[in-house]
Parts: structure tokens; C-alpha cells; sequence
């Protein structure tokens, strides 16, 4: 019985296999042919003996960011063919007073679909779902033909009002499919029923993409795993890093565009209801950026929507994550006022910090944690890696700066640290939780190096360093429940006469589902939320609860008064004067998965840990400082430690600055506090 | 700055002499401040009620310093450019006239006068004093957009309201809270005199709670740094964006005088005057003076600016060209000096130079700013946008009598970029003094009984270059039911969309109106048509446009926007918005002919249009054989060498 999660990065396929209380890791190569890098690790895993095989892929983010993507057409009303170029309009805020400014994609930068590809097609459906202009079948058989000259491998269909009548669309999809053939074809009424035509386009036109790349992806990994073996289950993870079974998946492969990034929280919210530390704020640092996201009472912050580069949105529920650019590969520069800045820009895997010794001559935070002798220069990278303190010493020394040697590497360490702790107050303000209640869990290469840092200024209660945090991410795989969702809008003033109506969606919405899962529904259990505003208001207020059974007059009565309840929680006003417009319908249903299993760390009869040896922190006070170096592998549940110390293991280091104590948990995490005595 | 060594020359005693903290701690404190004026304006953005707060960014947020700093603006959201400037001198000039010793702990004190504080009455201003061991250390301000502040016009967006007695309440500074308790009288001031107060008071509230926030915030600061770190990181900001100033004047502009002019159809009243807007730059080292003398005397009517909206426009306009990343502040100012003789229509005064649409009168004077300078920017130089925000109000009732309305969501609000070296402009933008999200069509439709039938590029349209301006956005409205419309296209006399380095500038603007007795959708069952034989059977609302076939035509006649104030329109009435074009930049005979059939392929350009701006001949039917054109290069060549020539 063997568990299988896989999250294929840009660099690095990650990839766990859990049997018994056993968790194996493995870090492959990601391939040019994505799969053949995913099977390698598979073989390697033993998937012959997996009865589960959970995959977050980028594949589909990597098409969509490099633009490789296949040539598809946007059909929607005559007049809106623009709708994609134009999104929602704003430019974001550092963009302000720039007057170069483009959208990414837009026509005048890297448009998804080329305008002559985007065509009107001549019909007009109203608000009220009526019929102003009928659908023309002529002028739409000449439009595609012409796309039929392009020879597109796919159409991506957004009428405007759509959501509110499918007609027009499902009667242009058989036109598609009568002059084009059997090309992937997805309507924006069954891809995202939502209001507001810009998301319902972006969303429909990714799916088309996703339908392509992962149609043919997805058989040749099944093929691939079957030929090592595999029996069991093959699953996707979506942007709320849930899992869906693969061949339901490619039905909505917009769902799984972003799963990588989200299986970090859903690794977080399980490893803490294991150590019964419900509220986290999670920082997940690599080599450009740190990921934060938020869990409360074991709950990720999920998102209705996501965006894959500015205002690019699409319409799935995804884990909240901000990005920071502070990770290890963060450029130090400095500003013309002679400021040393750490990040946002990043130096990549190529050419990597300048101890890398590959042509990178600008200085990084790793090359910051090396001089101070945080990072052992013969055991990065599981000791694959060879760093040279002496290239990182001549980056800092090349610096155009006012500033001695000295301060600035103390402040590119005290900058970088400002940085994440910065981000992660700002999520905290945002979110208005007091840190004081949640634990900062760090993983990620350079987490448990740059989280503990932070304690004095974030005053969070804690830093937890998880199992494994190199590829905690990737255990997120094997965190989670199988839940299949669906969303629908229809705007519709809450009174007890809409009762009917409102029924009417969720029953068309499960039945649908039913169908989606089959024999595997079994008694399913549906959960149905609602987003809803005030009268007068342009945006939504997400995931209001409605009772269970039927809905009917009183059930309205309930949502009204459940709305008022979320809307006072989340903004502090209540406005119970003003009438309530349901917008989206929501359902969910939820079937428990097998998860790992974290094994116990045995505590120490007598004594206490062992370092390996004495290191020497240098730059972070005027004289340097001696630190003890330890083993995590040596380490037991209950064993403590005072800062200044490393504890070393391969994929990873975790700093305990001085002030503050370690002390080891019930399954080898580590917890940080401030203080210097445990 | 008391001598002239730059930042990063200084050495650590120095800079801690100067600033009362390391450079670390500066820095640190300098990001922090950011942060709080975002926190700020998340604070407002998921609390606000009203949508103008929200998806029109319709507020500004700062920290300034204390009375003994001269109120020096450290800080500036990134919300909308039009509050950039003027922020800073509200809070000096509503706190001097409060009076800086009457301030106490506690207080809020507001203000809306334009005169006083820039921008309109409907934007108050919010200003909490923040102590420190009983002295001031620091204001944190809002200013936010109020749904309505009374005056003749329900939420006031008008550009006929004659005075600032019609326009809406004006506020002189008084206290909103005293110790933190709300103040009965001035709530009442306010609720008794504005529409919709059951609107306001939510988002005063969420205001306040901001404002408190951004207080807590910056006392833990002071806590963790010191106060004197603090004030110093004030200074500290501020210096850092006036030497990033100085630098890019010195740097990017030659010495010299360079002039410009610009202008607005007319006002409310009539069309008897054609406003005109001077510009004069004289740049000399790492200053600059710039002279609005000359510019016509204050309209009429309420499209009117105060000289604080007019700086903000120029300083904006200044770091647009070149010093565009830098944060916002008070130190931008700091080298900029500008001169204004009052009673402009940049720099209006009360009672009779009504302030309302106070953009229509800056967006020239940033459009201005480029035109000047777009000579001697060379490869620098920017195109102009589309200018105007050509703004469409209706109002009317449904079937069963419920009234609707739609505001600022028809017209022309949207439209191109013009071009710059980083490329083709973008054609549906906001105006570079602006920001905000666009709402949905069908969020419009499920709210109002009208349909946008069409919002869609022109062919054509784009100034021409090198890298060519955005296309000018055309929008089709269809009116279902009887209704009232305000429309006001204020620059339809000459294009906005100025053109750099030997771009071309984009077309004007204009507006039609098609009642159902010119064009029936009913009876027709199509959208109306792009041609140009559609105007003839139109009513024009606003542009210059030929006699007989009423399209777009330099030489043609103007039609002035209020020549009927109000438009009433039975069912089934088209209004059409065609927005400028974006300029373009660089010569259009110098773009890669494929990049001009690939806009033929997409319907930027007619094949016309790519031989007539671009000289390119291009081959085929774009419309049915997008893919199989084909670029004569012989002929363009041909038709390129000629037009060279003809220069």
C-alpha cells in the first residue's frame, strides 16, 4: 500500500511516496516531455505498489506564462470581441504614473488569442435571458469557416448573458463541431455559469488550452504509469489543492492550472491539525519568492477566483496565496540613493547566486546566508552542490555602495528578513487576525533559514519547521479529501417567493455532478454556499452558508439573515435595512481520502542532542558569534536547544538566531520561540 | 535639502546627523510607511459600501509630518493620480486653518473645499493627527469619494452647475470626532444636506477604522525606532524622491523653454468660447518652471480645476516621461515650480469657477505636458492618451415604475493609450490620471434596462507610428425605455492623443445618437453598422464632423455636447461613443511593414488605412483569408520612397 504525490516545479519534479509510517522523497529533473520526468520518479517511487497517485502539475501554467500555447479562436457576441483584450481595465498600482505600462495580455503585449481569431458572431441575448437577436447559423458557419482556414486546434465559446441562457451557445458549439470537426470546444455556460463576461471568457479560453495540453498529457502519463505497473487511482489536484479524480479532471482542466502553488496550505492545514495548531500563517520560501497563505481553525483562506498574471482571472476556488519576491535567489542591489534592496528580482536557476559559480555576479540571499556561515558550503543541495564563499564575497565587494563589507551583509540579512516579516504582517493586518494567535509554519528550501528571523518583528507565537519542508509542498498531495464542486449565477433578489428558482439551480447543479461521478457518488453529501451583496453594491461577499434540506420560504429567511451575519463578521457593518441579491450558487460534495500518516519521533531516554560541530556566525553582531551546528536526523521529540544554533539536514537549514530556543515536537518538527532559555 | 551632497555620498555619521537613524532603519521605516497606506486603503477597500470607493479607486490615503516639518508628505497610495498632489497641501492648508494648536488627541478633522483642499466637493478629506508623549508626530489622512454632498445635481457628476452655491456643501475644516466620540453637529451638517445619507455613514465609519489603524501602526513604529528615527524617516522619503526628480530633470530633459497648447470645446453655458490651455516649460538644470499664464479665464460652468488639481496634473504628467517609478511625495514637487494666475480654468475661484469635472480641464493639462516636451525627449516621448472621459449619465424608470440609473458607465470612460518606445499602445485603458475596474456589461445590463450592443476597436483610428497609438474604442448603447441623458464630451475640437517622435496624433473624438426612427434593431435584427454611410440618418451629440455624411472630419462642423442640456429618448434609442485614438510614436514609415499587415490582419487598419499612414501595400481579404496576406514589398517600397519625399 503505497501513496504517490507528485508536484512537477519548473526545475524539479518533487515527488513523495508514503508507505506505512515510512515517507520517502525523491527530487527528479522536471523533462522536457513533462511526463517522461513524472514516470521516472513514479518507477522510482515503486508505483507498481501505489494504490493512489496524486499530481499538482504546472504544465499548463508553464504553457500559458511562455505563451507556448496551442492556436485556438473566441467566438462570442458580435461588438465583444474585444472582451479579452480589455479585462477589467485597471493597471496595478506600481504602474501608477508609468506610462509605458501594457497589459500582459493585450494585443500590444502577449495575447492569448490573436484578434483575427477572436470573432463576432451575430445574435444578442438580454439580461432577462430574451432573445433581441437570434442566433445568425449563416453568418456563423462563415465565420468558421474562416477559422477553419486557420486551421485552429480548438474554440473557446463566451456569449454575453450566457450565464443566464445556455441556448445560443450549445446551438454555436454544434455549428464548431459541423465545420471544424471534432475539435476540443468549451462553452463558457458549462465551463463557469458566473456573471461578468471578462472572467467567464478568460476562464473558458484556458480551459480550451488545458483540454488540449492535458488531454494528450494525461493519457500518455496514464499509459506510462500502467506500463511501470500502476493499478490504483489517478488523481489531480485543483487550485485548492483537492483532489479530483484525472478523468473527471479533464473535463475542467481550468480547475488544475494552479495546483502546485496551493498544496503547500493544504500540506500546512493537515501537518497542523496534527500538532493541534489550527491557525497558520505559512510561508513557503524558494528560490524567487515567498508564498503565503493563511489557515484559520484548519481552514485555508480560499479565494473565488484566481489570477495567472495581472487581472488574468480565473473562475475557480483557489487557496489565497501572496507572493513576496524574497526568496534565497533574491538579487542585493542598491538604490540611487545608495539603499540596499533585497528582491523582488531574482536570480533564477540561471545564472543563480553568484556562490553558484555560474556566471552570477550580483549578490543573493543565499550568498548572504553563506558569508554569515548559516549555509555549510559543502552541504547545499543534499551536498550535490559545491558552493565558493569567495565568489559571494566579491559580489558583495563589487556593490556599488556607501556602505563597509560588514554592514552590508548584516543588512542584506536584516533587509531580507524585513522583507518576509513585512509580508506576513501585511497578510495578518489584511486578513485582521492578530499574529499572536497563529504559529508561521516554514518550509520551502529557505524557510526554516529566514522564519525564525522574523519572531521579533511579526510576534507571532511561533515558528513550526515541519517534517521535510524541502518537499513539504509536495505532501500536501496526500493531505487532502476528493471534492468535486459546481457554481452557477443568478441574480435574484432574497425574498420567500424565490425560493422556488433558487431550488431549481442548486437540484440542476447536483444533478449534474451525479451524473459527473456516477456509481463513485454513492451518498454523497452536498454542501451549498452562496455569494451575495447589498442592493447597490458591484461586488460579492463569498461563502454564505445556507441550512440543510430544501429550500424554501423560511430556508430564504435563513440566507438573508445568514448573509447579514458573515457580511457584519467580515466588515463590521450590518445593514439589514437594505435587500439582499443572491449572485452565485455554490455546491460541493466531499468523499474522504487516505492520507499520510506522519510517523512519531521517539524521545531520548537520558541526556540531550549532540552537535556535530561548532560554527562561527559572522556579521550579525559587531564580533562574530559561535553557534552550534546540529543533525536534524539526531534529534528526538522533546530535545531543546538555545540560539545561536543550525540544525542541518539535507534539502534544508533552519537558523535559531540568538534570543530565541528550539524545542522538538511530537513528529520531529521543530518549534521556535523567542526567549533564550527554553 | 540644506547642501547638496547626494544620499548615497553621505557618510554614516552624516546620514544619522540628518536623519536620526542608520540607513537600515530609514529604509525599514520608509517601506513601513507604504504599507500603512495600503493597509489604509485595504482597510477602506473591503469595508467600503458604496462601489465609486471601490472599483473607481475613488480615494487617497497619506502619511504627512508634523506642523514643525511643514506637513511634508511622506507617503501616497497608489489609488488614483489625481489625488498624488494634491494631498499634501490639504493637509497643510486645513490644518493651518484649523490651527495646529487647537488639534487634540482624539480629533478628526475634515474638510471638502477645492479651493482650499483641490479636487471636488464630494472628495472630503479625513485627517487624524497621530501623538506622541503629547506632541503631533504625524497625520494620517483619507480622502474619499462621498456618494453625494448635496448641490443641484444628484451625486453632482455634471458639467452644467454654475457656481459653488449649486455644486454641493462646502465644508471649512471642523471636527468630525472630538476624543474619539462623533461629533452630533457636523454628522447632522452633512446628512442634512446630502442625498443618500443612509449610504454615507457606512463607509464614514470604515474610514474612521482606517484612519485608527494606520495610527496603532505607526505608534508601534515609533515604539520599536524611536521617534526621532521616525520624523527622520519622513525626511529621509521625501529627499529620496526629490533627488530622484532632480536627477531625471537634469538628466532627461535639455535645458531650454518649450511650449504648448491644448484646450476644451466649451463649457455648460453655450458654445461662444473655445477654452484655451497654455503651457509654458522653461527647464534650466535640475529645475523646472512651468507656466500655465495665458490659459483662458474659469468656465462658466463646472469643468473647471483649482491650481492644486493643475499642479498635481503637471507633476504627474513630469514623472510619467521620466521618473516613473519612483514613490510619489512631497520631494517630487520639490524641483517642479508652477506659476498660475488665479481665475483659470485651471485654477478657478469661488463663487462663480464651479469645480466639479475638475479632470477635464487637468487631462489637457497633462496631454500639455507631453506635447512640449515631445520633442526634445526623443526616444523618450510618450503618446498621448485618449483625454477626455466623454462622460454618459441616464436615468428613467421600469415597467413597474422603480427608478434606475447609470453613471459614467456608457459613455466613452475607457480608451487607448497612445504609443511609446516600449510599443503599440493598449487601446482600452483609463486615463493615465485615473484608475479603476471597469464594470462587466452584463453587470450593467442586470441593473439598468439598456444593452451594450457594441464595444468594440475602430479600424483606423490609432495615431500613427513606429509603435502606433491604441484604437479608439466605439460603444453602442441601446436604451430599452424612455430615458433622461447628461452627456459630455469636452474634447472632440482637436485629437488628445498627441503624437511623439514624429508619431502621428489619433483621431477625435465624437458621439451620435440613432433614435429607433433611423435605426430599428426591432426591425433589423443586427447592430448597427461601422461604415460610414450609418451617421447621415444620426443626431450628433458632440465632434467635428462633416455636413452631409456627419462622420469624424477635421474640416467638418462643430457640434456642441449641451446644445440640448438634456437628451430625452423614447425606447429603443442608440447612443455611439467613439473615444480618441492613442498617439502614435516614432515614424509610421519606419514600422516593419509584416507588423502593419499583421494589424490589417487584425483589423487595427483597412488596407486603405496601411497605405495611406504607413505606406504599406498590403494584399488579400483580411476579413475571410486573415492568414494568406501578403506585404507588396515593391510597391511599398515605392509608395514609402514617395511619401519621404513629399515631406
Amino acid at each position: 500500500m503505497t501513496m504517490i504525490g507528485v508536484d512537477v516545479g519548473g526545475t524539479f519534479t518533487d515527488v513523495v511516496a508514503i508507505e506505512g509510517g515510512e515517507i520517502r522523497t525523491i527530487k527528479v529533473a522536471t523533462e522536457a516531455r513533462t511526463e517522461e520526468g513524472v514516470i521516472a520518479g513514479a518507477r522510482e517511487a515503486g508505483v507498481e505498489n501505489a494504490t493512489v497517485f496524486n499530481h499538482a502539475s504546472t504544465h499548463g501554467l508553464n504553457a500559458v506564462i511562455t505563451r507556448k500555447l496551442p492556436k485556438i479562436a473566441f467566438l462570442t457576441t458580435l461588438g465583444h470581441r474585444d472582451i479579452l483584450d480589455a479585462g477589467r481595465t485597471w493597471r496595478p498600482a506600481e504602474a501608477l504614473t508609468d506610462a509605458h505600462w501594457r497589459r500582459p495580455y493585450g494585443d500590444a503585449a502577449r495575447p492569448l488569442v490573436a484578434r483575427y481569431l477572436r470573432r463576432g458572431i451575430r445574435e444578442r441575448i438580454t439580461a432577462d435571458g430574451g432573445i433581441l437577436i437570434p442566433l445568425d447559423e449563416d453568418q456563423a458557419r462563415a465565420e468558421l469557416e474562416v477559422l477553419r482556414r486557420c486551421e485552429v486546434e480548438g474554440v473557446a465559446i463566451c456569449l454575453i448573458n450566457s450565464y443566464v441562457s445556455a441556448h445560443h451557445e450549445e446551438r454555436l458549439r454544434d455549428l464548431v463541431h459541423e465545420v471544424l470537426g471534432p475539435v476540443p470546444c468549451s462553452i463558457s455556460s458549462e465551463v463557469s455559469p458566473l456573471a461578468k463576461e471578462f472572467a467567464r471568457s478568460s476562464t473558458t479560453v484556458i480551459d480550451v488550452f488545458m483540454r488540449i495540453i492535458y488531454d494528450g498529457y494525461t493519457s500518455r502519463l496514464d499509459a506510462g504509469l500502467r506500463a511501470e505497473g500502476f493499478t490504483g487511482q489517478l488523481n489531480y489536484a485543483n487550485c485548492a489543492a483537492q483532489l479530483v479524480s484525472a478523468d473527471i479532471a479533464v473535463e475542467h482542466p481550468y480547475e488544475i492550472v494552479f495546483a502546485g502553488p496551493a498544496a503547500g496550505t493544504m500540506a500546512s492545514a493537515y501537518f497542523g491539525s496534527l500538532i493541534d495548531t489550527p491557525n497558520l500563517l505559512c510561508a513557503d520560501v524558494g528560490g524567487t519568492s515567498c508564498d503565503i497563505s493563511l489557515v484559520t481553525d484548519g481552514a485555508p483562506s480560499v479565494d473565488t477566483t484566481f489570477e495567472l498574471e495581472h487581472d488574468l482571472i480565473v473562475n475557480a476556488l483557489s487557496n489565497e496565496i501572496v507572493s513576496i519576491g524574497a526568496g534565497g535567489g533574491s538579487l542585493v542591489t542598491v538604490s540611487p540613493a545608495g539603499e540596499l534592496l533585497v528582491g523582488p528580482g531574482s536570480a533564477g536557476s540561471v545564472p543563480g547566486p553568484a556562490c553558484y559559480g555560474r556566471g552570477g555576479t550580483q549578490p543573493t540571499t543565499t550568498d548572504t546566508m553563506l558569508l554569515m556561515g548559516i549555509i555549510d558550503p559543502d552541504g547545499f543541495a543534499g551536498g550535490r552542490m559545491q558552493l565558493d564563499p569567495d565568489l559571494a564575497r566579491r559580489a558583495f565587494q563589487d556593490l556599488d555602495s556607501p556602505l563597509s563589507f560588514d554592514q552590508r551583509v548584516n543588512y542584506a540579512f536584516r533587509v531580507g528578513v524585513n522583507n518576509v516579516a513585512e509580508g506576513l504582517f501585511n497578510v495578518a493586518v489584511k486578513h485582521g487576525i492578530d499574529p499572536r494567535d497563529y504559529s508561521l509554519l516554514a518550509f520551502g528550501a529557505a524557510g526554516p533559514m529566514l522564519l525564525p528571523a522574523t519572531l521579533g518583528l511579526v510576534h507571532a507565537k511561533e515558528v513550526v519547521v515541519p517534517p521535510h519542508p524541502g518537499l513539504f509542498s509536495a505532501l500536501g498531495l496526500v493531505s487532502s479529501d476528493q471534492v468535486y464542486g459546481d457554481s452557477r449565477s443568478a441574480y435574484t433578489i432574497l425574498e420567500p417567493g424565490a425560493a422556488e428558482s433558487i431550488e431549481k439551480v442548486y437540484a440542476q447543479m447536483e444533478d449534474r455532478l451525479k451524473q459527473r461521478f456516477g456509481d463513485r457518488g454513492g451518498d454523497a453529501k452536498f454542501v451549498r454556499t452562496f455569494d451575495a451583496l447589498l442592493m447597490g453594491q458591484s461586488w460579492e461577499t463569498p461563502f454564505v452558508t445556507i441550512p440543510d434540506g430544501p429550500i424554501t420560504a423560511d430556508t430564504v429567511h435563513q440566507m438573508i439573515a445568514n448573509f447579514h451575519d458573515v457580511y457584519q463578521q467580515r466588515t463590521g457593518n450590518r445593514f439589514e435595512a437594505l435587500p439582499v441579491q443572491g449572485v452565485t450558487y455554490r455546491v460541493e460534495a466531499v468523499f474522504p481520502a487516505a492520507k499520510v500518516e506522519y510517523p512519531k519521533l521517539p524521545a531520548r531516554d537520558s541526556g540531550g542532542p549532540e552537535s556535530s560541530r561548532e560554527l562561527e556566525i559572522r556579521y550579525l553582531t559587531d564580533e562574530p558569534l559561535v553557534a552550534l551546528e546540529y543533525q536534524r536526523v539526531d534529534l528526538r521529540a522533546g530535545d531543546e536547544l538555545a540560539g545561536p544554533a543550525v540544525v542541518r539536514e539535507p534539502l534544508s537549514t533552519t537558523f535559531v538566531p540568538p534570543g530565541h530556543h528550539l524545542t522538538v515536537g511530537t513528529y520531529g518538527e521543530l518549534h521556535i520561540r523567542l526567549g533564550g532559555t527554553p | 535639502m540644506s547642501d547638496t551632497k547626494a544620499l548615497r555620498d553621505l557618510t554614516d555619521e552624516e546620514f544619522a546627523a540628518r536623519y536620526h537613524a542608520d540607513r537600515f532603519t530609514a529604509g525599514v521605516l520608509g517601506n513601513r510607511m507604504r504599507y500603512v497606506v495600503d493597509h489604509m486603503c485595504a482597510g477602506l477597500l473591503n469595508n467600503a459600501f458604496s462601489s465609486i470607493l471601490r472599483d473607481w479607486y475613488d480615494f487617497g490615503a497619506t502619511i504627512a509630518g508634523p506642523p514643525e516639518q511643514d506637513y511634508q508628505m511622506s507617503t501616497v497610495s497608489n489609488s488614483l493620480a489625481v489625488f498624488l498632489g494634491t494631498m499634501g497641501d490639504a493637509v497643510r492648508n486645513t490644518i493651518e486653518e484649523y490651527g495646529p494648536d487647537e488639534v487634540e488627541e482624539g480629533d478628526i478633522i475634515i474638510a471638502n473645499d477645492p479651493y482650499r483642499v483641490g479636487n471636488h466637493v464630494n472628495d472630503m478629506c479625513f485627517i487624524r493627527p497621530v501623538f506622541h508623549e503629547g506632541r503631533i508626530i504625524t497625520f494620517v489622512t483619507i480622502r474619499a469619494h462621498q456618494l453625494d454632498m448635496g448641490g443641484v445635481v444628484p451625486a453632482g457628476f455634471s458639467a452644467t452647475k454654475r457656481n459653488s452655491y449649486e455644486n454641493g456643501l462646502v465644508i471649512s475644516p471642523m471636527r468630525l470626532y472630538v476624543k474619539d466620540k462623533p461629533v452630533r453637529s457636523t454628522f447632522n451638517l452633512i446628512f442634512d444636506n446630502a442625498r443618500m445619507a443612509a449610504l454615507l455613514y457606512p463607509d464614514m465609519k470604515s474610514i474612521y477604522q482606517a484612519l485608527l489603524l494606520a495610527e496603532r501602526l505607526i505608534l508601534e513604529s515609533v515604539a520599536r525606532y524611536g521617534v526621532d528615527a521616525y520624523l527622520g524617516a519622513i525626511s529621509y522619503t521625501c529627499d529620496a524622491s526629490a533627488e530622484a526628480m532632480s536627477t531625471a530633470l537634469r538628466e532627461s530633459i535639455p535645458d531650454g523653454v518649450y511650449e504648448a497648447e491644448e484646450g476644451i470645446d466649451a463649457d455648460g453655458v453655450d458654445d461662444s468660447i473655445t477654452y484655451q490651455l497654455k503651457i509654458r516649460i522653461a527647464k534650466h538644470g535640475d529645475r523646472v518652471e512651468v507656466d500655465l499664464s495665458g490659459t483662458s479665464e474659469q468656465a462658466r460652468t463646472s469643468v473647471n480645476a483649482t491650481a492644486l488639481d493643475a499642479k498635481t496634473a503637471i507633476a504627474v504628467g513630469i514623472k510619467m516621461l521620466i521618473d516613473q517609478t519612483t514613490p510619489f511625495n512631497s520631494g517630487s514637487f520639490r524641483n517642479i515650480d508652477v506659476v498660475v494666475p488665479p481665475g483659470t480654468i485651471c485654477s478657478a475661484t469661488p463663487p462663480d469657477g464651479c469645480v466639479f469635472l475638475y479632470w477635464e480641464s487637468t487631462m489637457p493639462v497633462l496631454q500639455a505636458v507631453y506635447r512640449a516636451l515631445s520633442k526634445v525627449l526623443g526616444v523618450n516621448a510618450v503618446g498621448g492618451d485618449y483625454g477626455s472621459l466623454m462622460l454618459h449619465n441616464a436615468n428613467g424608470v421600469t415597467e413597474d415604475g422603480t427608478p434606475w440609473t447609470t453613471v459614467a458607465e456608457c459613455g466613452g470612460e475607457h480608451g487607448p493609450w497612445g504609443a511609446t518606445k516600449a510599443g503599440d499602445g493598449d487601446s482600452y485603458m483609463v486615463a493615465q490620471l485615473i484608475n479603476n475596474i471597469d464594470p462587466a456589461t452584463e453587470a450593467i445590463e442586470a441593473n439598468s434596462p439598456v444593452v451594450v450592443l457594441r464595444k468594440e476597436y475602430a479600424a483606423d483610428t490609432s495615431g500613427a507610428g513606429e509603435n502606433r497609438g491604441g484604437a479608439s474604442v466605439r460603444r453602442d448603447t441601446l436604451y430599452l425605455r424612455d430615458a433622461e441623458h447628461w452627456s459630455s464630451p469636452l474634447h472632440t475640437k482637436k485629437p488628445s492623443g498627441v503624437g511623439a517622435y514624429g508619431g502621428r496624433d489619433g483621431v477625435a473624438q465624437a458621439c451620435w445618437m440613432f433614435t429607433p426612427e433611423s435605426f430599428d434593431i426591432a426591425q433589423t435584427q443586427d447592430l448597427l453598422g461601422t461604415g460610414p454611410e450609418v451617421y447621415a440618418a444620426s443626431q450628433p451629440i458632440a465632434g467635428v464632423l462633416d455636413p452631409e455624411t456627419k462622420v469624424l472630419d477635421p474640416a467638418g462642423e462643430y457640434h456642441y455636447f449641451a446644445s440640448t442640456p438634456i437628451w430625452r429618448t423614447s425606447p429603443r434609442t442608440i447612443f455611439r461613443y467613439q473615444t480618441g485614438g492613442g498617439g502614435g510614436w516614432g515614424d509610421p514609415l519606419d514600422r516593419d511593414p509584416e507588423r502593419v499587415k499583421r494589424d490589417v490582419r487584425d483589423e487595427y487598419l483597412t488596407i486603405e488605412g496601411a497605405y495611406r499612414d504607413y505606406g504599406v501595400r498590403v494584399v488579400g481579404s483580411p476579413l475571410t483569408h486573415p492568414e494568406e496576406l501578403t506585404v507588396d514589398t515593391e510597391a511599398t517600397e515605392r509608395r514609402r520612397a514617395e511619401m519621404r519625399a513629399a515631406r
